[in-house]
């Protein structure tokens, strides 16, 4: 067999262009999905007992639900909900025809990063001593403050590696927007693709992208992991 | 749109429906959880073998799929694999059955995956078991399996449990290339409703992955709880008796402010 290598170029440049849907989703989602995410890991270790128990459920059902699923069932409930609340408001507003198709996927993966974020700083939290709120709290500090000043310093670093996982993991789910009509790496991918049956050169195309993408926000984690982590020594791991 | 009400007695009623078509998921799930394992054990094996370029070979696959989406893999054996076939061996694969690619697919994923989970359990195991197994007659082999894998095995459990589940999470998008499975029936159960009682479905679907989800959980936690022979266990549950120190005494508690 042999490859259309001309197809293959020009192709992977085209599936380029939708690198930055693709990066735009995974960002946006991870900056909505950090306040929540926070606030559920908290209410995991220190909330009521009932709100304990909506924080597990929640967590529990998005991490035991495959993502395919949550897209499916969102895109087909989100749309209509919207409209009856546009409705209900009296506005005189197309939702159907008025909405990108991007903002489903970014509600969805957002609410899907927001369970995983939550285990990881969950985690994180867990791995600070208590003996660090202790000692912020006895020399003055407010709560809040030893929390931004002591704690969350402290529990990012050890958070970021599980942080780069869930990064790298959502830019691959990302490409599942396709079936949202997003028209990210994949979604262009699989246009080239079923337009001239050239189906290994796009996606090998689609395949290096996502590569290269997932090994430039490795290294910059990296990164981030030795700079924030400057206190305890460069070294230390 | 005049919209339909949501029909909660017709999420019950689709999910007999959906259930006959759960052997097709499990069966694709389990046989690539079972040949990703083996093939889990080779990388594992390779990375810690001195060999440079075996540890490279096995480095460089598990590297190149952790960056790759599972439907971007899934739609390269599925599309890409029977041309290949085809123009090397003259073989025509078209007539293969969907869930062989779907398989194959997960397996190439899962040994990936599960290498490093292996490695990692491997490692764990302090070399002084090794050594005290060597130093009292066994053979190195029988010292790594009767003494050395028992016990990372015992370490790789939960681990396992979770690239079990994400597996059969992932295993859902074997319906994007036409296999029937779970998912499969339930779009097919939306089209002869022309489209309606989707987010019923759906929401049905969810369901039945929550529980699967949460059954898989259960076992291996038990599981865990019996290959363990009463060693972490005994430890964590002796912590939690009352003893001769009061709790606060212990030190080294979590943050669990």
């Amino acid at each position: 067999m042999e490859l259309d290598y001309e197809f293959m170029q020009k192709t992977f440049f085209e599936v380029w262009q939708g690198a930055g849907v693709t990066l735009s989703l995974t960002a946006l989602s991870l900056l909505i999905a950090t306040a929540p995410a926070f606030y559920l890991a908290v209410l995991r270790l220190r909330g009521s007992t009932a709100s304990r128990s909506i924080a597990r459920l929640y967590v529990s059902f998005v991490r035991g639900t495959p993502i395919i699923l949550q897209i499916l069932l969102l895109y087909s409930l989100l749309p209509s909900i919207l409209n009856v609340l546009v409705k209900a408001a009296g506005l005189d507003f197309n939702i159907f025809e008025s909405v990108s198709p991007f903002w489903y996927a970014v509600v969805v993966f957002s609410l899907n990063t927001t369970a995983l974020l939550a285990e990881v700083f969950r985690s994180a939290l867990l791995a600070i001593p208590k003996g660090q709120l202790e000692a912020g709290l006895s020399i003055g500090l407010s709560e809040l403050t030893t929390y931004v000043r002591v704690i969350i310093p402290q529990a990012l670093v050890v958070a970021l590696p599980n942080i780069c996982n869930v990064t790298v993991n959502l830019i691959k789910g990302t490409s599942l927007a396709f079936l949202m009509t997003v028209k990210d790496v994949m979604a262009i991918g699989k246009v080239s693709a079923s337009y001239g049956y050239n189906y290994i050169e796009a996606y090998v195309d689609v395949f290096v992208v996502y590569l290269v993408l997932c090994s430039i926000v490795q290294v910059l984690y990296r990164f981030a992991e030795l700079r924030l982590g400057a206190f305890r020594g460069n070294d230390w791991n | 749109m005049d919209t339909r009400a949501f029909d909660p007695a017709m999420i019950v009623a689709v999910i007999p429906d959906l259930l006959r078509f759960l052997d097709v998921t499990l069966l694709v799930a389990i046989t690539s959880i079972v040949l990703g394992s083996l093939g889990g054990i080779a990388l594992a094996w390779m990375k810690l073998s001195k060999k440079r370029v075996l540890f490279a070979i096995a480095e460089a696959y598990i590297y190149i799929m952790r960056c790759t989406p599972s439907i971007v893999l899934l739609f390269i054996v599925f599309y890409g694999l029977p041309e290949l076939l085809f123009s090397f061996f003259g073989f025509n694969a078209n007539t293969v059955h969907r869930a062989v690619f779907a398989i194959l697919t997960f397996t190439l994923l899962f040994s990936a995956y599960i290498s490093e989970v292996f490695r990692a359990a491997y490692l764990a195991v302090p070399k002084g078991q090794y050594e005290a197994a060597v130093s009292i007659g066994l053979s190195p082999w029988q010292a790594v399996f009767r003494v050395v894998l028992p016990q990372a095995a015992v370490i790789a459990l939960p681990n396992f449990g979770n690239a079990t589940i994400n597996l059969m999470k992932e295993g859902a998008l074997a319906y994007t290339i036409g296999l029937i499975d779970l998912i499969g029936q339930g779009s097919l159960i939306i089209a002869q409703n022309f489209g309606a009682y989707g987010i019923e479905t759906y929401t049905a679907c969810m369901l039945i992955y929550w529980i699967l989800t949460l059954l898989i959980e259960q076992a291996f936690a038990r599981l865990e709880r019996r290959l363990d022979k009463g060693q972490s266990f005994a430890v964590r549950d002796a912590a939690k008796k009352p003893g001769f120190l009061p709790n606060w005494m212990k030190g080294g508690e979590a943050h669990g402010a």
